[in-house]
């Protein structure tokens, strides 16, 4: 059994049914992308999997623990943690607050300063609302809360969406560094170059199913696919 | 009759209403903020927790435990509503919750009067703040100035647990993005309940510091409930600064009104409430978050 | 149940009241208690029609109800204006113009708001009838001396006094209430109201000026109630403050939900088990004062387990009945069904159907070719980030384009500045040679120009039948109308709209299923009838195929490619095989700008577009 496995699951908004029979599976340490073009199903795949969308049948399990049909917050608690797409922090607390409030029910928690030297844009804003962030930053927040609850697993849904190249830059490294330590990811991202940049695997999501299951290699040589399901 | 006195007075009543009417309202506005409920039974909860004080009092003779005795009823009451009845209407129409609570309310009082009878009942003041103050140019009852001093203190009190404290945080959180909250591991049902033990607390602390200046009755969260309606609106709803502008505003509006004509100040309160609906739909501080 | 054969309500109404006098002593009903009922239920008729049926609960009927009564009253007690019964219709009249100035500020706000607002309003009305007003009102008094009716017939005349004879003006006046009633209920005016409690967001978007019909609903209540105030001073000969009381308005509220809401008799079921247990738990059981809390309870756990009170209960248990013993017969019409045209037996023969070709859309603009819709320059921006950014977008008539980009790339607020949603924050958009900016969804969609939604915006309570029908009311007669009298069938082309639209979505063997039991490939195509009933001109589709499995987009395609006739047509999507089928050019957007336009292939051949979607992998 891999470390974290995901059979068959299909999820529905309401009767709307999204994805089909979708599976995927990574090992320890594994950094996947999941590509597609948008209303495929990767967002729709990666809120599956923190229980924010509601899923029937098939199974999520992550070092043996099925998860499937979990509540947002045990799956959180279990070792799942996402970053969402369209970022959510709190507007109304300060960049610390968010932090801070992530890290609550994480046992155990980066420490602050962890955080900080991983991102001292953010130590310097520490006070700042979050309303008062620039879009690179509260993206920077978005994922340095992920990162404090020490998640077995991060999902990244669109992180460089909309930021400047030289933010994106900026966090490719930070995404870059956090791969090389070892840790856990299934990154959802548009920008093609940036993901299998990072990745060494990818599923390729059509229509809710999954159309493609390979190594970042093998896609790179495969124009035609990569036309078909990404491209035009 | 207009003198400079009477004014002067009046002022004060209005601070003193004012102060109350914000405590009541910040309880009811976090509770909406966080849950998206509308407590009927709020009014209902500020005389429960009168009652009890009251109860309280004749059994113990303190003041203080009355004031604790009666905060901690209604805070239980708040947390058993919320896990026997609200929680099973998060998903169901905005109507339903309203009657819901509507029924809720009326069975609090009805309970109230069954037990007590309609009588009313006081509740003195503790003798340390018994008796008239000299201001200088006029007398007021001590008790009143200690009320505005108590209710600020609970109102700091409120303020320093929203904003100083992790609970306080997660509420704030919540007020904004519940789902977000329960995305970061925090498990949002708790959170509720909290938070509606909270609101109903400090409408049932009110209505206990509050009962030395009125005579308690069944009735008494009635005009209380409405009055605090119109202050979430001119505050904005789901903002506890909004709740204690808007209480000071009502305060004053509503004592200095009465100085011409009690029924007068419902008028202004209504118009004033108009006016910022149609200015400012959300009202002074009110985020558009909550649909 | 209302609606199953005509005057089959009234009539059993009518029976019953004229029954009720010589059965109702022997339930332990006194005169006096069964005109109380009367009273309620009349008051809760208007209430129904505005809460069960429109879904807007006003805590305030008691200010409407208070200022009938007391304009009756007054009227006929201090200023001694003779006649009873126009006095009671003077009464209705000013509550009814008093609730159109309450509504005017009320409706402003929906839901909660709405709640709230009307609390105050119940409040101020006390109070001011209490003081300011009190020389009027009698202040704590009342009005003593309110006579009672007296009919003059020449040869005899008939003194409606007390007991039995009131009873009988009572139940008259609660008769020709029920009937009105049943008629606004049965009316296009009941088909939009009930839409407006289902989803006021797409029945504002089919083309009807919601907030005009709830301002209607809410005048209704208020007449209903000005109406019942006055009773209240004739039968008790006094009209007393307490009318303006806000328990008065919480015990309608509770009687109506106790009997039913939806069905126009819930209030007088729920008034006369209130009055009765009143009585009973009183005197009976000797509980005393207690009987309000035993009614609070009773409520609290209706609202918990029977949210459509004793009627509902016994219609939902009838039904289960129904289909336990009978399990063949097709599954009953809902209670509160919407009319319909073909529902009544004494239809006239219907027009033969016009073939579908000269229905597909609307009559262009005289001389009108080339270009059916223009953008200049739109811009949307939302704080520091810009959305959608000087776009040029000239759609020919009669074509079908395709809109596509990747993620982030502004297509959904662009569609929504087309249908009017969200307001531009620079730049024109011109529809049919007209500037559309600053127009309102109805407005748009009465010109022509309609959208079927990304995620259904179905009438969920109603059947198929019934939804279509509330999106032609619209298009058969505009955005507001008041025909509150009108009998559904005398409405001209409701019938050949109604089954056109079924048959261009393959909906017309299951008009009347209830949209709950459809398959999610069936909703989606009432999503697009509901767009399609108007005949629109231009047809915006948002993510048409949006959740489907691969054998429902086949059809859908075909769908689409079946509708278009010599409609406009754009189609937002991500399927890109879809996509390329059906679209004859397509414009893509990226990052706010238009990209890239042409045909399919120019499009799949362009390196530019590949380039967005791809993003630099192929450097």
């Amino acid at each position: 059994m891999s470390y974290f496995e995901v059979n068959g699951i299909n999820s529905f908004y309401g009767d709307s049914h999204v994805l089909f029979d979708v599976s995927m599976r990574l090992e320890q340490g594994e950094v996947i992308a999941l590509l597609g073009r948008n209303g495929a199903g990767k967002s729709t795949t990666l809120k599956s999997l923190s229980g924010l969308v509601e899923t029937k049948s098939g199974s999520i399990t992550l070092e043996g623990r099925e998860l499937r049909g979990a509540a947002p917050h045990r799956a959180a608690n279990a070792g799942i943690q996402l970053v969402p797409e369209d970022r959510r922090i709190f507007g109304a607390l300060s960049v610390e607050e968010n932090i801070l409030l992530a890290g609550l029910t994480a046992k155990p928690s980066w420490p602050l300063q962890q955080v900080y030297e991983m991102f001292p844009r953010l130590q310097e804003r520490r006070a700042s609302r979050g309303t008062d962030l620039s879009g690179g930053e509260q993206q920077m927040l978005a994922i340095a809360r992920a990162l404090t609850r020490n998640p077995k697993l991060l999902l990244l849904d669109e992180p460089f969406e909309g930021l400047a190249p030289i933010i994106v830059r900026d966090l490719l490294a930070v995404c870059k560094g956090l791969a090389e330590a070892g840790q856990t990811i299934i990154i959802v991202e548009q920008n093609l170059a940036a993901a299998l940049s990072i990745a060494s695997r990818a599923y390729i999501l059509n229509n809710g199913h999954v159309v493609f299951d390979g190594t970042s290699a093998e896609l790179k040589e495969s124009p035609q696919i990569l036309s078909r399901y990404i491209g035009v | 009759m207009f003198n400079w006195v009477n004014l002067a007075s009046q002022t004060f009543n209005g601070l003193v209403l004012g102060a109350l009417l914000a405590l009541i309202s910040s309880g009811l506005t976090i509770i909406y903020g966080t849950l998206g409920v509308l407590n009927l039974a709020h009014g209902a909860m500020f005389m429960l927790g009168g009652y009890a004080g009251y109860v309280t009092y004749t059994y113990t003779g303190s003041f203080v435990l009355a004031v604790l005795g009666g905060s901690l009823f209604v805070m239980l009451v708040g947390v058993l509503m919320e896990r026997v009845v609200i929680r099973h209407f998060y998903n169901r129409p905005d109507e339903d919750q309203l009657l819901v609570t509507f029924g809720l309310a009326i069975v609090f009082v009805e309970l109230v009067r069954f037990s007590f009878g309609s009588l009313s009942f006081i509740v003195p003041p503790p003798s340390w703040a018994a008796g008239i103050t000299s201001l200088g140019f006029m007398f007021y009852p001590t008790y009143r100035l200690v009320l505005v001093g108590i209710i600020a203190a609970a109102l700091l009190l409120l303020f320093l647990l929203l904003y100083r404290t992790r609970l306080g945080m997660i509420v704030r959180a919540g007020i904004e993005d519940s789902t977000m909250v329960g995305a970061l591991g925090i498990n949002v049902h708790q959170v509720f309940t909290v938070v509606f033990g909270i609101g109903a607390m400090a409408a049932g602390f009110a209505g206990i510091v509050n009962a030395p200046v009125v005579s308690l009755t069944p009735d008494m969260g009635e005009s209380i409930l409405v009055q605090t309606f119109v202050v979430i609106v001119i505050g904005g709803v789901g903002s506890f600064p909004g709740a204690v502008i808007g209480g000071l505003i009502a305060g004053e509006i509503i004592s200095l009104t009465s100085m011409i004509n009690p029924a007068y100040s419902y008028v202004m309160l209504f118009a004033v409430m108009t006016l910022v609906l149609v200015l400012r739909p959300h009202g002074l501080l009110g985020t558009a978050s909550r649909n | 149940m209302i609606n199953q054969r005509p005057f089959l309500v009234e009539i059993l109404t009518a029976l019953g009241l004229i029954v009720a006098p010589f059965v109702l002593p022997y339930l332990g009903f006194a005169p006096d208690t069964v005109n109380r009922i009367l009273i309620w239920g009349l008051f809760g008729i208007g209430f129904d029609i505005l809460f069960g049926f429109t879904g807007l609960l006003s805590f305030g009927q008691s200010a409407l109800y208070g200022t009938g009564g007391f304009v009756a009253a007054y009227l006929l007690t201090r200023l001694g204006y003779p006649e009873v019964i126009s006095a009671l219709f003077i009464g209705m009249a000013a509550a009814a113009v008093v609730g159109y100035l309450v509504g005017l500020v009320a409706l402003r706000r929906t839901g909660i708001y709405f709640a709230m607002i009307t609390v105050a309003i119940a409040e101020m009305f006390y109070f001011v009838e209490f003081n300011p007003l009190s020389e009027w009102t009698g202040g704590e008094n009342g009005l003593p001396g309110v006579p009672s009716p007296v009919l003059n017939l020449g040869f005899a005349s008939f003194n409606f006094s007390s007991g039995w004879s009131l009873y009988v003006f009572l139940a008259f006046w609660y008769f020709v209430g029920i009937v009105v009633a049943l008629r606004i209920i049965r009316s296009p005016v009941g088909a939009i109201l009930r839409a407006i409690r289902d989803n006021p967001l797409r029945a504002s978007a089919v083309g009807h000026d919601i907030h005009a019909y709830k301002l209607t609903a809410f005048v209704i209540a208020a007449a209903y109630a000005g109406f019942a105030g006055g009773l209240l001073g004739v039968m008790q000969a006094f009209m007393p403050p307490d009318a303006f009381m806000f328990q008065t308005s919480a015990q309608l509220i509770m009687q109506t939900a106790i009997g039913g809401t939806g069905m126009l008799f819930g209030p007088l079921l729920g008034a006369a088990v209130w009055l009765f247990l009143q009585d009973f738990l009183q005197s009976a059981l000797g509980i005393g004062a207690a009987w309000k809390l035993v009614l609070g309870l009773v409520f609290v756990l209706l609202v918990f387990f029977l949210r459509r009170g004793i009627i509902g209960g016994l219609v939902d248990l009838a039904k289960w009945g129904w289909g336990r013993f009978a399990p063949s017969a097709a599954s009953p019409a809902p209670a509160a069904a919407i009319p319909v045209a073909s529902a009544a037996a004494d239809l006239p023969p219907q027009p033969r159907p016009v073939p579908a070709a000269a229905l597909a859309s609307r009559p262009t603009v005289a001389g009108a070719t080339g270009h059916i819709l223009s953008t200049e320059g739109l811009t949307k921006r939302y704080g520091g980030i810009i959305s959608n950014n000087n776009i040029d977008f000239i759609v020919k008539r009669g074509e079908l384009r395709g809109i596509i980009g990747p993620n982030g790339a502004g297509k959904t607020t662009f569609f929504r500045m087309l249908t009017c949603e969200v307001a531009p924050s620079a730049g024109r958009i011109v529809f049919e040679g007209q500037d559309i900016a600053g127009m309102t969804v109805t407005d748009v969609c009465q010109r022509g120009l309609t959208k079927s939604y990304q995620v259904n915006q179905l009438f969920t309570r109603l059947t198929v039948r019934e939804n279509i029908t509330i999106a032609a009311l619209a298009a058969l007669r505009g955005k507001f109308r008041l025909d509150l009298l009108r009998q559904p069938r005398r409405v001209p082309g409701l019938q050949e709209r109604l089954e056109h639209t079924a048959e261009l979505v393959h909906l017309t063997d299951r008009l009347d299923i209830p949209v709950s039991a459809l398959a999610y490939g069936e909703k989606r195509r009432l999503e697009i009838g509901l767009a399609l009933t108007s005949m629109p001109s231009l047809l915006l589709l948002d993510e048409p195929l949006a959740g489907m499995s691969p054998s429902e987009r086949v059809e859908t395609v075909q769908l689409l490619k079946s509708i278009r006739q010599d409609r406009t047509m754009i189609i937002v999507d991500h399927d890109m095989e879809a996509m390329f089928e059906l679209a004859e050019r397509v414009t893509v957007l990226n990052e706010g700008v238009v990209l890239a336009e042409g045909t399919p292939a120019e499009i799949q051949a362009s390196d530019a577009v590949q380039e967005a979607y791809l993003g630099g992998v192929h450097a």
